[in-house]
């Protein structure tokens, strides 16, 4: 008709994403070949005394933290059998998937050696270290979450018998997905054990595992809150009834998880300090940003959730949703940037190059495009025709 | 099922071979490592150090290390506090103005080869190997380059190679293993006119530290540095003033780098056996609750349905009943007229 | 809750958490310890009076004695602006004193006291800022009542000893001038229990310490209390009589800091050669066990060591105080304390223990010990372990036999006496030809020419050093004592043996202690020259020494 062909004839390549999105994959182009010809040292401000950055702060344990949301939906959904957030699995997987995958991808940046990354799983064995834990975990998980992810890739290629197949394996990938999750998350907090003399006594903690895990609770319920609140927005066309109509109940449900597991993890830090007699600390210019931590982004939108579910203010849970993944940043910043290495001078201490940072913003937008191809094509926010009520 | 003496005395003979064959376990307990018996290390006397860095150009020298900027017979280099960078294996620095000192003191940094290293324990290829000579080797090699073992260095010691694109290193004092292995000794100990690195087994050096601080109480402060700082190091420390006073951090505790994740570690085992039951357990649990629900929502519909017919059965009877019942009074009624009817048309006739 | 309420909550905690986070950004710097900020005086008085009363209830207050005096004596003001008059002298000086305590005589209640200071230090303060002067606080309790790592001062105070030229000074300053006569018992006294008075006996004069300790007894001051009621009190009577006596330099402190300051203790005229104080003190003395410890069969059965000579007016001429020596007392040793069994006076310690212990300044050995550590002694005495028992030998040094010396009628000062001359020191090492001229080491030459030395100069340094010093020429028992200086351990010999002859691989399993042959040489030359504190050669100037070898 008419209208359809004066649409197909406007569509032209020069969208405003497009073109935003096209000159950050240029400038992260660029990065990588002076990232692989000049060495580290060209592009980031790291140091012999600060070997880690905001590739790995944020990058690696803020990307893993908030990807958590993969986990415990299909564990939600699954395992704990509460079918009305079914359709926030796909969504939620898909996230984590590209999420994980962007963590290895920003990892091939950061090591000195990035073909070399198999080596600890292929070649030879670090088992003493925690990293290589947080290392297999990711690789097995990584797995396991391009084959939670593969239906909704396979429905779109017509591959029914294998589709099929790897559905079957949905609860054991899952239950396997929570385990590997549960194993990295909190190697990912392990690894700053090491370093008893570098952290701040208020972050260090023998709990440090315990703390990243709990916390990535509650980092991937409201992730999976906040991408549901962006998609909505710009993937609206791709929900179906079911999605929308489940919606709510996914909102509602997931902040009232998240809030209950945000409690639990203030008293989990109350006691942390307690522990370890630690109180004096929280008068120093430390303790006053550590109070603003556990005060402000994990009391706050605890409190926050808990009103807003009452309230039945969905509004309120997606800006608390946001508020509590900027919470899950500052954490995860915290424990391995700014409360490490706090005995250094001032001098000596890290603030990331721009190169850096530009090399994280074009990571993020490679992440939105494929999430935003995936979404446009394939079965994630709606079922497919063919393979309705087959899950 | 019965069985014979003699495959029961077969099965008897065959468990007592199996218990011959197993060896002794121990408990990953209490377990302490004191060091390999004929370690190697080297005492570093800061009483004995003038800061004139030899030890630095042989070090330089020996493992061809480039040319630094300024010469090593430059003394104003001490002016300022230096680290082991990408190309520097050892440094000295220069301590003014510490209370009790007559004049500046002089330290060597370098690794301090630590009877159970950080980076060892930290790295995830097992690039560092704790020799049974006593230096921590890295192994280029296998280096992924995640720079791991920086962070988990307590004494800040290893450097990378950030500008170097496709094979950077990690950077660290060697020991001189292959001159150890050779029978030499390490470049910078040969060098020092002032003896101010004594060379030899660790618990002879400790025996020498004791001694000297014994001998002359007033001239060295009560402490060996490294008898036991993170489970011990080979490269010890005696000083005639406190250490803190020249940045060697005293607070870093006893325990060795290896115990601090060992108890994370430990977990792993733990929740691969415990979760796939927890989890499975769940599923289980929701699976049956699911069940039950829908046994319950059954049930109830056939109650409800066996009420529902029940009750239409019931009406339908009444119903006939009082059909039967009409219809018999009906008949009656009839009955009744046609009698009348017959008794009158009988008296007409008669009459 | 409304949700207006609700938008406005959240802002203004957004508002909070953000300005907390501004004022957190100095976080990253971590605070530097406390160092040169802080100010060191003499002057500096905790006031903590209050304790005695219970617990405290603020923190102690810092006040500086001197900054007042200097601020009150800009508006003409003296001591009795502040201290007031005590009827009883606490000394036998005729005048009345002035009680060291702030505008009070007696401490009575801690109501009393809280305000005495509260209302006299504010009303004086506010007095001098409406004059328009520069003064304390005068409100806020937290500015006087510091909290302890608020105050950017520290205690810098030494205590003055009255050494000899000081208390000669002291003699001739309180001489009667007509009668020419010394007025000791201006200061020394002692205190009779029964008439509960104090008294002059002359002849028993000693230290003040020797009553006053550190704390205030029963009746008995404290030693801080005494020397400002005696000293300070003095010196502020006469500077009173005659003011020009303090630009003359001619009279004590009464400021802190004049006693108390080490850059003013410095200052204090200082008078060499000053006359022996006359007490009665013998010359020499015969250090032996007393005849009345021991009992007829004990003198007979008993193996005592010999007798010990000892030149007292020599050690008093050596040594700045008595009180050195005669640390509760000036009598003998063994008189009352030391025993030779020991007794409860002398704290159980006996004789041989007080006369012996290394470790204390105040025994013969332990003061010995410490002289060793002058530079002229350093160079070689630093390398000579210590912690070792004593060389058994070495007892013979100082307890002689005294046969053939004494007599049953000599007295044991004649006998001491007698014992001295006897003993020979040893002023001079070998003869010139004898010693090596120059010495050049090339044993190890690698990188460097044969390190060539003044061989027979350096000896002749230390003979030089050493040959006026009574204890080094006597405890120097040979001519080759001072070679053993560097070649160690060895007997004295005329020819001493190389260092190469001991001195070869480094690190001998066999051998822990020994240094290498190059170890040996830096150590012991580079050891010497730093211990002695000799200017050249640098230790680092290589080329000094020996010169680098043309490649």
């Amino acid at each position: 008709m008419m209208s359809e062909e004066a649409i197909a004839g406007n569509k032209s390549l020069f969208t405003p994403f497009n073109l935003v999105a096209g000159i950050i994959v240029l400038m992260g182009v660029l990065l990588t070949i002076l990232r692989f010809t000049g060495g580290l040292g060209a592009i980031t401000n790291l140091s012999d005394n600060n070997p880690w950055g905001i590739w790995i702060s944020f990058d690696l344990l803020c990307g893993v933290a908030l990807a958590a949301g993969g986990y415990t939906t299909s564990a939600a959904c699954y395992i704990f059998g509460l079918k009305k957030y079914h359709s926030a699995v796909r969504p939620a997987i898909l996230t984590a998937f590209l999420g994980y995958a962007l963590v290895v991808l920003a990892l091939h940046y950061d090591v000195g050696r990035p073909w070399r990354l198999p080596y600890p799983i292929f070649v030879q064995q670090g088992t003493t270290s925690v990293l290589f834990e947080v290392g297999l975990c990711v690789f097995l998980y990584l797995t396991v979450l391009l084959i939670e992810y593969s239906p909704a890739a396979l429905e779109w290629l017509g591959l029914k018998k294998v589709r099929n197949i790897v559905v079957k394996l949905t609860l054991v990938l899952t239950i396997f997905g929570v385990i590997l999750s549960t194993m990295h998350q909190s190697s990912l907090g392990a690894l700053f054990l090491i370093a008893p003399s570098k952290v701040h006594p208020l972050w260090y903690s023998t709990y440090l595992p315990v703390f990243f895990f709990v916390s990535s609770i509650f980092a991937g319920l409201s992730m999976v809150i906040f991408e549901s609140t962006l998609s909505h927005h710009y993937f609206h066309d791709k929900m179906d009834d079911t999605h929308l109509k489940e919606n709510r109940h996914v909102t509602f449900g997931f902040a009232k998880a998240a809030c209950w597991v945000l409690g639990g993890y203030f008293v989990m830090k109350v006691f942390g300090i307690s522990m370890d007699n630690n109180w004096h600390y929280l008068g120093t210019s430390y303790g006053l940003w550590f109070l603003v931590e556990i005060l402000g982004f994990v009391a706050l939108p605890c409190f926050l959730y808990a009103v807003a579910v009452r309230e039945k203010n969905v509004r309120l849970i997606k800006w608390t949703a946001l508020w509590t993944v900027l919470g899950i940043v500052v954490n995860r910043f915290n424990v391995s940037m700014i409360a490490f290495n706090w005995q250094l001078p001032s001098s000596e201490r890290y603030f990331p190059h721009w190169m850096e940072i530009g090399v994280t913003v074009f990571l993020i937008t490679v992440f939105i495009i494929a999430f935003r191809f995936i979404a446009k094509r394939m079965p994630i926010f709606y079922e497919h025709p063919e393979y309705r009520d087959t899950h | 099922m019965s069985i014979t003496r003699r495959r029961f005395l077969g099965w008897m003979g065959a468990a007592g071979m199996g218990l011959t064959v197993g060896r002794p376990a121990n408990a990953a307990g209490n377990k302490n490592f004191s060091g390999y018996p004929e370690s190697i290390g080297v005492l570093h006397d800061m009483t004995r150090c003038i800061g004139c860095r030899k030890c630095e150009a042989a070090c330089n020298e020996i493992n061809k290390l480039p040319a630094p900027e300024q010469p090593f017979d430059d003394l104003s280099v001490l002016d300022n506090k230096r680290r082991t960078d990408a190309t520097t294996y050892t440094v000295v620095n220069r301590y003014d103005g510490i209370q009790g000192a007559d004049g500046p003191i002089y330290r060597k940094v370098q690794c301090n080869h630590c009877q159970e290293p950080a980076c060892a324990s930290a790295c995830f290829v097992r690039a560092f190997n704790k020799t049974e000579k006593g230096a921590v080797t890295y192994d280029a090699s296998v280096c992924v380059g995640c720079r791991y073992c920086m962070i988990a260095c307590p004494f800040y010691v290893p450097a990378y190679e950030y500008n170097e694109p496709l094979e950077p290193r990690i950077m660290k004092c060697t020991l001189c293993y292959p001159r150890l292995m050779d029978g030499k000794l390490p470049g910078c100990v040969e060098i020092c006119p002032k003896e101010a690195l004594t060379f030899g087994k660790r618990d002879d050096l400790i025996t020498i530290a004791r001694e000297r601080i014994r001998s002359f109480p007033e001239q060295y402060v009560q402490h060996i540095y490294g008898e036991h700082e993170m489970g011990g190091t080979n490269w010890l420390y005696v000083s005639g003033v406190p250490f803190s006073a020249l940045g060697m951090r005293e607070d870093l505790g006893v325990t060795p780098a290896p115990k601090l994740t060992s108890g994370a570690l430990a977990s792993v085992p733990v929740i691969a056996g415990l979760w796939p039951v927890l989890l499975t357990g769940i599923y289980a649990v929701s699976k049956r609750k699911d069940k039950i629900a829908a046994q319950e929502r059954r049930q109830a519909v056939k109650a409800a349905l066996t009420q529902a017919s029940a009750d239409a059965e019931s009406k339908l009877s009444k119903a006939l009943e009082q059909a039967e019942l009409k219809h018999k009074r009906l008949l009656e009624v009839e009955v009744k007229k046609a009698v009348e009817e017959a008794t009158a048309n009988n008296e007409e006739e008669n009459s | 809750m409304h949700k207006g309420n609700l938008r406005l909550g959240m802002v203004a905690i957004l508002i909070i958490i953000g300005a907390v986070a501004i004022c957190t950004i100095g976080s990253t710097a971590v605070q530097e310890p406390r160092g040169p900020s802080q100010e060191a005086r003499a002057d500096l008085i905790t006031i903590d009076t209050l304790k005695t009363f219970g617990d405290i209830e603020r923190p102690a207050v810092i006040f500086l004695h001197d900054l007042h005096t200097e601020a009150l004596a800009k508006q003409d003001k003296d001591c009795k602006s502040c201290h007031l008059e005590v009827k009883t002298p606490p000394s036998l000086a005729k005048k009345n004193a002035l009680s060291v305590k702030f505008k009070r005589l007696k401490d009575t209640s801690r109501k009393q006291v809280l305000n005495v200071y509260h209302t006299e230090c504010i009303g004086c303060h506010k007095k001098s800022v409406k004059s328009g002067q520069k003064a304390g606080p005068v409100e806020r309790c937290g500015k006087c009542h510091l909290e302890p790592d608020g105050a950017h001062v520290v205690s810098d105070r030494h205590p003055i000893k009255m050494d000899k030229s000081l208390h000669y000074r002291h003699i001739e300053a309180t001489k009667d001038k007509a009668k020419d006569k010394t007025q000791c018992g201006l200061c020394h006294h002692k205190y009779d229990e029964a008439k509960e008075k104090l008294y002059y006996a002359e002849g028993k004069e000693g230290s003040c310490l020797y009553c006053h300790g550190d704390r205030t007894e029963k009746n008995r001051m404290s030693i801080q209390l005494a020397s400002h009621y005696s000293c300070v009190d003095c010196h502020r009577r006469r500077q009173a009589k005659d003011p020009t006596l303090a630009e003359k330099n001619e009279i004590g402190p009464i400021k802190c800091a004049g006693c108390h300051d080490l850059q003013e203790q410095r200052k204090i005229k200082v008078i060499k050669d000053v006359p022996r104080i006359k007490r009665k003190q013998p010359d020499f003395a015969l250090s032996q066990p007393k005849e009345k410890e021991l009992s007829e069969k004990e003198k007979q059965d008993l193996v005592l060591m010999d007798p010990v000579p000892f030149d007292h007016k020599a050690h008093e001429a050596n040594n700045e105080t008595c009180r050195v020596c005669h640390h509760a007392s000036l009598e003998s040793c063994s008189e009352k304390c030391h025993s030779l069994n020991g007794q409860k006076d002398g704290d159980f310690i006996k004789l041989a223990q007080a006369m012996h212990q290394p470790q204390s300044k105040r025994s013969c050995l332990g003061c010995h010990n410490d002289r060793q550590q002058e530079r002229a002694c350093a160079g070689c005495h630093t390398f000579i372990k210590k912690g070792a028992g004593p060389d058994i030998s070495a007892c013979e040094t100082c307890h002689m036999k005294s046969e053939g010396m004494a007599t049953a009628e000599m007295k044991p000062e004649d006998i001491a006496r007698e014992m001295l001359k006897a003993r020979n020191p040893v002023r001079e090492t070998f003869k010139d030809d004898d010693i090596p001229e120059k010495v050049v080491i090339k044993t190890l030459s690698d990188q460097y020419e044969g390190a060539e030395f003044p061989h027979r100069k350096i000896v002749k340094t230390l003979v030089k050093k050493t040959k006026d010093n009574k204890l080094a020429t006597y405890y120097h028992r040979e001519k080759g004592t001072l070679c053993q200086g560097c070649h160690h351990r060895s007997p004295p010999a005329k020819k001493p043996p190389r260092c190469s002859r001991c001195h070869g691989r480094p690190f001998d399993q066999n051998s822990l202690s020994r240094p290498g042959l190059k170890g040996a040489y830096h150590i012991q030359c580079l050891g010497c020259h730093k211990a002695m504190n000799l200017e050249k050669p640098k230790p680092r100037d290589c080329k000094v020494c020996h010169k680098e070898k043309k490649k």
